[in-house]
């Protein structure tokens, strides 16, 4: 009964939705029965979305990359360490996403003009980190509670220099939330259209920048197709991200999960 | 938890203080553009601000949208939680409460108003055909919201529900607790600073995002970020200091709301580590 109550709930209000969103991409525009491939075939005839879509991929990579970076040694201070300031530091690690991104926007624009970032991707990049590095300190965090302090003393104590350690316990046990930092942070990054135009300024045009003055077009078919891509790329991404991790050690048979997504 | 060698934890924490420096630098540079007037110390602007009755009125239109989204939204989140954590907790579960946060804000945006505008697929089968995306009411904008911070909400509290010591409930229930009191009692103490903090995100959120009001809101009224964008961007500059002005002020109202709400999950936490 649960079961039956929980999967209506669902199919409601997000399967049938997606779903409507995924047939009028393949029938003709204001119409659900008519086929139309249109909508496909004409998204990927725009050189201007290949080429958008080449440029959010690049400027997700590194966003993706300094989250972990970033998000990986403070989730690690915070979790394992007792420090003086701890308190206050956790209130300014929240505020990047509470006040608005807006606000702080305007006020690194007139720095970025500068120093020459306006314009740029690398100033898209780093604005991008302020509403996603929050996020990732928090999954790191946890990933750290749970991963606990004893198994690195451990290792320590055996005599493992910090880099085998690294590479031979933390990266291989904290696979879930790099997972879920990987993921949401692309997707933040993927969705940020009003930040992109401030300090991209128009010259660094990512997949939002299309696709906003796109919607202006009455072609609901072209615009459903476009915004299914927007679900697609980071699918794609992540699953490019997973081949990586896979890479690492110990990583060839799937282990238990130690850690559960946003905990 | 170490404690030894105090300088260890900084060296880590070197990369994320070094990102504090962006947030921090522009909410410094927002707020001395909006109080200087040519290089003088001066509020001017704020006096300007707080006569202009279209800002006024957008910033009480935020607040409600806001609130409504977010008290929508986390109440929405909670009854599914609780209802369904087990179910949540299975891949197939958490995959479905996953699926919505692919899609960003703006696309689903788009497929409100593809389902709620006037001639819509939804508001098409209401008798009238109602428009309720592009509404001055905000409708379009809070269920755009709706859709998208309860997958969000669920995705926060699960952990608490899934980790939450149940012996609690059994002892509400031997004493005879309704489910007022199961809740009130069993639930709401370890539910509280998760929920305060997940509504607290999502109401700064919803106050000041720029790209869902931008698409699904009403020309008029008009949300703050929406209006501050247009201030930002007027052909001569010369409102800008206004635009500063309006962010500044905004992030005000949301320090203002996040101080009471951490008081209130500090009080929540003293109870739960001395009371009881």
């Amino acid at each position: 009964m649960k079961k039956i109550s929980f999967w209506t709930i669902f199919l409601c209000f997000v399967f049938v939705p997606i779903g409507l969103l995924i047939l009028q991409s393949f029938t003709a525009p204001g119409s659900l029965t008519e086929p139309s491939m249109n909508g496909w075939t004409g998204l990927f005839e725009r050189r201007r979305l290949v080429e958008a879509t080449l440029t959010s991929l690049v400027i997700g990579a590194f966003v993706v990359l300094f989250n972990i970076v970033i998000g990986m040694s403070a989730g690690k201070a915070l979790a394992l360490y007792r420090f003086q300031g701890k308190d206050i530091l956790d209130t300014l690690l929240l505020m990047p996403i509470l006040l608005p991104l807006l606000a702080i926007t305007f006020g690194v624009h007139i720095a970025m003009i500068r120093i020459g970032l306006a314009d740029t991707a690398a100033g898209v990049i780093l604005i991008h980190l302020v509403p996603t590095v929050p996020y990732s300190i928090k999954i790191f965090r946890n990933g750290y509670v749970s991963l606990g302090g004893k198994i690195l003393e451990q290792a320590e104590m055996l005599g493992a220099s910090a880099g085998r350690t690294f590479l031979d316990i933390e990266l291989p046990l904290l696979r879930a939330p790099i997972q879920s930092v990987v993921f949401l942070t692309f997707v933040i990054s993927l969705s940020q259209y009003v930040i992109t135009a401030i300090i991209g300024g128009g010259t660094v045009v990512t997949l939002a920048m299309v696709y906003f003055p796109f919607l202006e077009s009455a072609n609901t078919t072209l615009v459903a197709a476009f915004s299914l891509w927007f679900a697609l790329l980071p699918l794609s991404f992540y699953l490019f991200a997973e081949g990586l991790i896979r890479l690492l050690p110990y990583q060839r048979r799937r282990r238990r999960r130690t850690h559960d997504l946003f905990y | 938890m170490k404690s030894s060698g105090p300088l260890k934890p900084w060296l880590l924490l070197s990369p994320a203080l070094l990102f504090l420096l962006l947030p921090l630098y522009g909410l410094g540079a927002a707020f001395w553009n909006s109080i200087t007037d040519q290089g003088a110390l001066s509020l001017k602007v704020y006096e300007e601000l707080f006569r202009d009755e279209e800002f006024l009125s957008s910033l009480l239109y935020s607040v409600w949208i806001a609130l409504a989204a977010t008290v929508l939204s986390l109440f929405l989140g909670w009854f599914l939680t609780r209802m369904f954590a087990s179910l949540l907790a299975s891949t197939s579960g958490k995959l479905a409460a996953w699926l919505p946060m692919i899609f960003p804000h703006f696309v689903w945006a788009y497929l409100v108003l593809l389902l709620f505008r006037e001639g819509g697929l939804i508001s098409g089968l209401i008798p009238g055909d109602p428009s309720l995306a592009q509404d001055p009411e905000g409708i379009g904008i809070i269920l755009t919201y709706i859709g998208k911070e309860t997958p969000f909400v669920i995705l926060m509290l699960l952990p608490v529900y899934l980790t939450r010591e149940r012996h609690y409930d059994d002892l509400v229930e031997t004493l005879g607790g309704s489910l007022f009191f199961r809740i009130r009692d069993a639930e709401w103490p370890w539910v509280a600073p998760v929920f305060i903090e997940t509504g607290l995100i999502i109401f700064a959120f919803t106050f000041s995002a720029y790209e869902v009001p931008a698409l699904v809101g009403a020309t008029f009224p008009e949300m703050v970020s929406v209006l501050t964008y247009d201030w930002f961007y007027s052909g001569d500059w010369g409102e800008r200091p206004l635009a500063f002005a309006a962010m500044v002020f905004s992030s005000v109202v949301i320090s203002l709301i996040a101080w009471v709400a951490f008081f209130l999950i500090n009080k929540k936490r003293r109870l739960l580590t001395e009371g009881l």
